[in-house]
């Protein structure tokens, strides 16, 4: 992240309103360590804040100062705090069992909430793990259930009798290639299976030819790699059989017979 | 704060850290108003408003060591403490008012809240200062700002994406800039 978009993000923002996390402010402070030009966007900000705070000010009822400073909590010295205590606790040794106990209190509590929040950091960040693999395992569910929906509509095709299903297999140009026409007569639906088409480069696509009457028609182009079953264009009734060739991509209107990878014959009846 | 004598931020600090009083009637005197016009906003009533002030101050006396001056201002830090105590106050006021009413409804807590941005249509200071703004950026502003909600709280109760809320807060902050005279 440049300094741009971090500046941008608003996270200044929240530092300087108190709204970040102790490590979300170690790693601010952080920033601001290297790179000067923060430390001048957060002045600006704090500088904004401030201001912003004076314009409304109101100033506070007169007898407010007077009763705080009476407190006291400000009127008397931690330190002269400390010596009344050790005053007292001459005059009496059940005060100083007090003290005592209050102190380890206050030991024990202080261990206690420091444990606390350790465990809560802790269970904070074991949550945004779990929330982030959540939405991982729901983009996977999603991704999955796609791929179901995609093979129930194929075996739908597969397995309607109307569809007559032509197996084209390789040419001499290459005979491991294996491909298959599904084409319902009927409805003229085509559908193409690949089962083995070797890489081809940007440039070049594979096209699909139905022979009628020993002139080929185009039926459409595909890319190698395609796994799911390929909706191709309508071919009439007619067809003899079914050929794919390579041609340049966005296909040719007259196919190119020497590049010639799979051909079957539509068997008839 | 033109008829007080001006002390450096640092050494203001240096002797709030040592327990000055003087530095803290300075203090008080300087900077009493800002949180106090804060803290009103936020808890709607000058009595509460009162004693949050008290307390801030107390605090601000008590706990000056942890000031950490790399983490910023002394001034946000003593408008954090500020804002902090204010909404603790508010949501302990709210939570006796649940328990008198014997109301368990979640939406007390909103409609309170509701009710007092509809009041803080009327703060004409508020409005004054925010009128150059878009509709969009001032309500982020005056619920951050002035209400005290953090910008997660603004996400979730007005069902607007965390980034959008913190984009329109800094747009709005840098859109106040000129209007308050921050030198750029």
């Amino acid at each position: 992240m440049n300094i741009e978009e971090y500046i941008s993000s608003g996270i200044l923002e929240a530092h300087a309103l108190g709204e970040l996390s102790e490590k979300e402010n170690q790693e601010v402070m952080a920033m601001l360590e290297k790179h000067p030009e923060l430390k001048e966007e957060l002045s600006l900000i704090e500088d904004s804040l401030e201001r912003m705070a004076f314009e409304i000010a109101i100033t506070p009822p007169a007898g407010a100062k007077d009763k705080l400073f009476g407190q006291p909590e400000i009127k008397d010295k931690p330190e002269a705090k400390v010596v009344s205590l050790e005053k007292t606790s001459e005059a009496s040794s059940y005060w100083r069992y007090i003290a005592a106990a209050s102190v380890s209190l206050a030991v024990i509590s202080s261990v206690l909430a420091y444990n606390y929040w350790n465990k809560w950091q802790s269970t904070e960040t074991a949550l945004n793990t779990l929330i982030a693999q959540n939405e991982r395992v729901a983009e996977d569910y999603n991704h999955v259930n796609q791929q179901l929906d995609q093979i129930e509509e194929d075996l739908k095709v597969i397995n309607n009798t109307e569809f007559k299903r032509v197996a084209m297999k390789g040419t001499d140009n290459s005979p491991n290639s294996l491909a298959f026409v599904y084409w319902n007569t009927n409805s003229q639906e085509v559908f193409l299976s690949v089962q083995n088409l070797k890489d081809l480069t940007e440039e070049k696509q594979y096209q699909l030819w139905a022979i009628i009457d020993g002139a080929p028609v185009d039926a459409g182009v595909f890319n190698p790699g395609e796994s799911n079953l390929l909706k191709m264009k309508n071919i009439a009734s007619g067809a003899a059989a079914f050929a794919v060739t390579i041609e340049p991509k966005g296909g040719s209107e007259n196919p190119s017979l020497e590049t010639m990878q799979v051909v079957g014959e539509v068997a008839q009846g | 704060m033109s008829q007080q004598t001006q002390i450096a931020q640092n050494e203001l600090i240096a002797l709030l850290k040592k327990q000055d009083k003087n530095a803290m009637h300075y203090l008080y005197d300087n900077y009493s108003a800002a949180l106090y016009g804060a803290i009103v906003r936020i808890v709607n009533d000058e009595k509460v408003a009162e004693e949050v002030l008290n307390d801030a101050f107390l605090k601000i006396w008590d706990k000056i060591d942890t000031y950490d001056a790399k983490k910023g201002r002394l001034f946000t830090w003593m408008l954090n403490l500020t804002r902090n105590l204010s909404i603790d106050k508010l949501r302990s006021k709210e939570i006796k008012k649940v328990k008198k009413t014997d109301d368990i409804s979640d939406n007390v807590y909103n409609i309170e809240r509701d009710n007092l941005i509809q009041q803080r249509e009327e703060d004409i200071g508020v409005k004054d200062l925010l009128q150059k703004l878009r509709e969009e950026e001032r309500l982020v502003v005056d619920l951050v700002y002035f209400r005290g909600f953090t910008q997660s709280e603004v996400s979730d109760e007005y069902a607007i994406p965390l980034g959008t809320v913190k984009t329109r807060l800094r747009m709005a902050l840098k859109n106040l800039r000129n209007v308050l005279g921050v030198k750029q």
